[in-house]
């Protein structure tokens, strides 16, 4: 993404900056009134969450929009964090440079791709009203808060300072604010409502972001929260270097201009990821470079065989040049327990199935597509379902039509999923929102306004098979529910309408009221099983309840087995019946004999878990009569489990990173 | 054959096999059930001995293992206590009324009428008994007539009433009640050569507007489309009992086939009380096929429903004749409709001077 910079970076001596501005508003989002305040709370919140996450702090974020004119659509925004906060000499730099930062070496997954951070809002601010941006900025280290107002020098593309003072900056509750920042700005723009709205950003950013404690205070006073709903910070992501795969012409020469190299073998292996000391000779020889020639020194037509060396065009005898795969570490996805909890803070809902693909490699960029699909009631079902598109954490709230990640989602056929969709193509119809995540070291964006993924056949390869993968998780989800449904009724008939027939007709035919038992057997005729899985707000526990009828004319006996969210670190209690731990996460018991007209319990209750995390619990059976509510344990299966299990074990010893899909698959395959 | 109306303990046992079914059915250790003829046009067979059609030997079994069939047995149960309860109290009630009152009958309660509509004759089908044997009353509009035709009816104050259908009635006709049996309703006396049954309200007017009942004399009987029984139960007693030719006079479409069909040969929903209902020799007057083409008639498209509806009738025993094929075979082919109506193309009068006088001489009734 150093396009852009480069772009300006050449421009802005010939140019004054506000034309700059004026002709590049649309990637920098500045081009309607409603969207510049969403480009506004951006800004802020991503530099927010930025700070926080480099700092290890669990952020609470605070937003706020008032009208100061409406007639000439005055806003005024107020954005507050407890980040680090700015140490008051990089203020300057950092609301008033354009270029501060630029780190074109260091490739990983960041937020800050979008336009040209807050100095944008800084100058859109001053364009639009002619007044400064005032920022309190207080350091954990320093006693006082920095207070000062910065405006912009548009001709010499400075920032401007005025009244600087150090102030003692305190919350509500008059306690001393220890570290943040705070950013007041008043710019041209219009306050809306709806799918592309400030609040929608935020509402989306709390989901990705499931860390951050979000306040919202629209232009109607109205107060929107978004709680924090995880203690865990995302993970620490380590910049790698670039992979020959991916680099580009401009970037590989900049990379030799600046090199202090002596040799070529040094430069390779150092700057570029994925390439061993063999390779960086393969290379040179490939590209008909001596290993000795200092990389500064290359001309150009050296340069760009270089660069066809890496891309495969030229050959080391007869083969492209065999490079290790980058590091897939740099990458940091929600995963699929945070998403679940995520989503289900921002939409009520019964049902949550989520998925993190493993990380993949598409042009030596590292990536991973993570995707949530929540279905219930509580949303309309005769709309288009809600897409929630997200790169690198970050909302993508324009161009849904043109993205790469809606365009995986169309090509699924949700139909066979129980969503509604018009010729098996296009956006389904239902009550269900479906969130995709692509975490990459090189997001690539259609245009410069970064708000649609272009094209890339491996990535969309990645995304459509998380969707059908998600697919079938609703549809059992919708099958189970059906049988649910149909066992309910059952029991009404057999609870509440059978006694009163019984008791209606002996009284009319005035005789004593027969015994049910043989009727019910006959209407049932089956066995069934009676799942449910419920929060339990007092205990803050998940109650498990699973109930085993037999309605059939014969003894049975049979084994339950259920799954539970055993790796997630959730822990049971309360299992009065004991059983036994049959695989990870897969526990058992073996119940004792049925006798027709019987039912055995089964009780427990997992602790460890939040709302929300765990809403559905799989039961499987052994035993020869078929039982309704739940699915006959396929043993191979289960031998598979364990024996993934034990792989695992022995790699996590080895300190390999466990494959997070592989248990999920496991028990879906089981049917 | 029906029970006899008002022999109260016939009903009453009738009524109770039904309950004795389920509970023994409970009491063997199985689902209890409610068997009833299959009522639908696979089921109906002409009865050679009553000159209409009737139910078959079909059965379908009602049984209580799934909660829609069960719940509308314990409605049944519920509609049995409620029926004895009103012969004990020497009560009636209307249909509707006795859907409100499944209100206090918490599990058995009606989702909506047309439940214990069906549920009423469900019954009467079981125990071929007659809703009025239940004490229940329908709130269907009974036909109005106009002719020289003189009838004795109880009314309220338990007074016979001599009412002649022609002098002693306004516009609209003498409006027939809904119970047109012999305790109610005397046939008296009629100077008229046939009947005439017709399914507009406008058609009907215009007739009298123009004095045909008088010009031809004949009784004139407005339908109000597809007839109540008390509708097809009179013209029934009036063709028996007087011996009068009757004709139906109806839009020509697949849904006043249907009508012709329940008044001539019983409609499927009633046939187990169409020998006390239909009147097999009535004919069909028009508008045919037929005279859409022969009095180029101003006609309609037939529409997806209308087409279905003829291809169903095609394989309808009531419709199995040569001439009744032919009849929907050509409105198929036509693919055109046409209402009773649509005669005033020709003016207010041709129905009256032309098409009526034409078609009555066909039949040999003029």
């Amino acid at each position: 993404m150093a396009g852009i910079a480069d772009k300006m970076a050449r421009n802005q001596k010939q140019i004054a900056i506000s034309e700059f501005f004026e002709k590049n508003k649309h990637f920098l989002g500045f081009d309607t009134l409603q969207r510049s305040i969403i480009t506004a709370v951006k800004e802020a919140v991503d530099n927010s969450l930025d700070a926080c996450e480099e700092a290890r702090i669990l952020p609470e974020i605070q937003i706020k929009i008032s009208k100061l004119d409406a007639k000439k659509n005055i806003l005024e925004l107020t954005s507050e964090d407890n980040g680090p906060g700015i140490p008051q000499k990089s203020i300057e730099k950092v609301f008033g440079q354009l270029l501060f930062g630029s780190r074109f070496h260091a490739i990983r997954q960041s937020r800050g791709q979008q336009g040209i951070g807050i100095t944008g809002v800084v100058m859109y601010s001053q364009l639009t009203t002619g007044k400064p941006t005032s920022v309190l900025s207080k350091v954990a280290n320093d006693e006082t808060t920095v207070s000062v107002n910065i405006g912009l020098d548009t001709r010499k593309n400075k920032a401007i300072k005025s009244d600087q003072d150090r102030i003692i900056w305190k919350n509500d509750d008059d306690t001393l604010k220890e570290h943040g920042l705070r950013v007041t700005t008043r710019m041209k723009a219009k306050y809306q409502r709806g799918r592309q709205s400030v609040y929608q950003y935020l509402r989306m950013t709390s989901i990705v972001n499931p860390h951050a404690e979000i306040t919202f205070v629209d232009p109607d006073g109205e107060v929107h929260h978004w709680p924090r709903v995880t203690e865990r910070l995302p993970g620490k992501v380590d910049a790698i270097k670039p992979h020959p795969h991916g680099i580009e012409l401009g970037q590989l020469q900049r990379m030799c201009k600046e090199s202090s190299d002596s040799r070529m073998t040094v430069f390779l292996r150092q700057n570029f990821s994925g390439v061993s000391m063999r390779a960086a000779k393969e290379l040179c020889e490939a590209a008909e470079l001596d290993i000795t020639t200092k990389p500064k020194s290359l001309k150009p037509d050296h340069i760009r065989a270089l660069l066809e060396t890496f891309q495969g065009e030229r050959l080391f005898s007869g083969k492209a040049v065999k490079l290790l795969a980058p590091p897939t570490n740099c990458l940091s996805p929600i995963e699929e327990m945070l998403i679940k909890k995520g989503l289900s803070k921002t939409i009520d809902s019964k049902f949550i199935t989520t998925m993190t693909r493993i990380p993949t490699v598409s042009n030596g960029n590292p990536f991973q597509v993570e995707v949530g699909l929540i279905f219930g009631e509580g949303m309309p079902g005769d709309k288009h379902v809600e897409i929630l598109r997200f790169a690198n954490r970050v909302p993508l709230m324009y161009q849904q039509g043109g993205c790469l990640l809606t365009k995986a989602i169309e090509s699924v056929d949700w139909r066979q999923y129980g969503l509604e969709q018009a010729g098996g193509k296009g956006v389904p119809k239902g009550p269900a929102a479906i969130l995709v995540h692509l975490a990459s070291t090189n997001v690539q964006f259609t245009s410069e306004a970064k708000e649609a993924l272009s094209d890339n056949e491996i990535v969309f390869e990645e995304a459509r098979k998380a969707m059908l993968e998600m697919g079938r998780g609703l549809r059992k989800h919708l099958e189970k529910k059906k049988k649910m449904a149909k066992t309910r009724e059952k029991f009404e008939l057999i609870n509440d309408i059978l006694p009163a027939i019984a008791e209606k007709s002996a009284t009319i035919l005035d005789r004593p009221i027969p015994n049910l038992s043989g009727s019910i057997t006959r209407i049932m005729s089956a066995v069934i099983c009676n799942e449910l899985t419920t929060w339990n707000a007092e205990t803050k526990q998940v109650d498990v309840d699973i109930t085993l009828f037999n309605y059939t004319a014969r003894a049975r006996s049979y084994s339950l087995l259920i799954n539970w969210p055993e790796k997630e670190g959730a822990v049971m209690d309360r299992n009065e019946r004991g059983g036994r731990k049959e695989a990870m996460g897969i526990w058992g018991w073996k119940l004792e004999t049925l006798e027709s007209g019987e039912f055995a319990k089964i009780n427990y209750s997992l602790s460890g878990l939040e709302k929300g995390d765990w809403t559905e619990t799989e039961v499987f059976f052994r035993g020869s009569q078929d039982v309704i509510g739940a699915t006959k344990l396929d043993e191979k299966m289960l031998d598979e489990i364990r024996r993934q299990e034990e792989i695992l074990a022995n790699n996590e010893s080895e300190g390999f990173v466990s494959d997070q899909t592989t248990q999920t698959t496991l028990i879906g395959g089981a049917e | 054959m029906m029970a006899r109306v008002n022999d109260a303990e016939l009903t009453r046992e009738r009524l109770h096999a039904v309950v004795e079914e389920m509970y023994d059915r409970i009491i063997k250790g199985e689902p209890p059930t409610m068997t009833l003829p299959v009522r639908t046009k696979n089921n109906i067979g002409f009865d050679k001995k009553l000159g209409v059609f009737k139910y078959g030997k079909k059965r379908s079994i009602r049984d209580a293992t799934s909660l829609g069939s069960a719940k509308n047995l314990l409605r049944a149960l519920h509609v049995v206590e409620f029926i004895e309860e009103m012969i004990d109290a020497g009560k009636s009630s209307t249909l509707r009324e006795m859907y409100y009152i499944s209100e206090g009958w918490g599990l058995g309660k009606f989702s909506n009428q047309n439940e214990s509509n069906n549920l009423a004759e469900d019954l009467e089908v079981v125990t071929t008994c007659l809703r009025e044997d239940f004490k229940l009353r329908p709130e269907e509009d009974g036909a109005r007539m106009i002719g020289n035709v003189t009838v004795n009816e109880l009314n309220r104050r338990g007074q016979w009433m001599r009412i002649n259908a022609r002098d002693d009635v306004g516009d609209s006709g003498y409006g027939v009640p809904y119970n047109v049996e012999i305790e109610k309703i005397q046939l008296v006396e009629h100077d008229v050569k046939f009947l005439m049954a017709i399914e507009t309200g406008g058609m009907f007017d215009r007739l009298i507007e123009n004095g045909f009942d008088e010009d031809y004399n004949c009784g004139l009987i407005h339908l109000k489309g597809q007839p109540a029984r008390s509708t097809r139960r009179i013209i029934k007693r009036m063709n028996e009992e007087w011996d009068l030719p009757v004709v139906v006079f109806l839009d020509g479409d697949p849904w006043s086939f249907r009508i012709f069909a329940s008044i001539a040969y019983g409609a499927i929903k009633t046939a187990h009380i169409s020998e006390y209902l239909a009147t097999p020799s009535a004919s069909y007057l028009g508008i045919t096929a037929d005279d859409i083409l022969a009095y180029d008639l101003p006609a309609d498209d037939l529409s997806k429903k209308d087409i279905e509806a003829l291809n169903a009738e095609l394989s309808d025993p009531r419709f199995a004749d040569g001439w009744w094929q032919d009849q929907i075979n050509m409105m198929l082919e036509i693919g055109k409709k046409a209402e009773q109506q649509s005669l005033a193309k020709y003016g207010l009068d041709f129905v009256t001077d032309t098409y009526l006088p034409e078609k009555l001489g066909e039949m040999g009734l003029i």
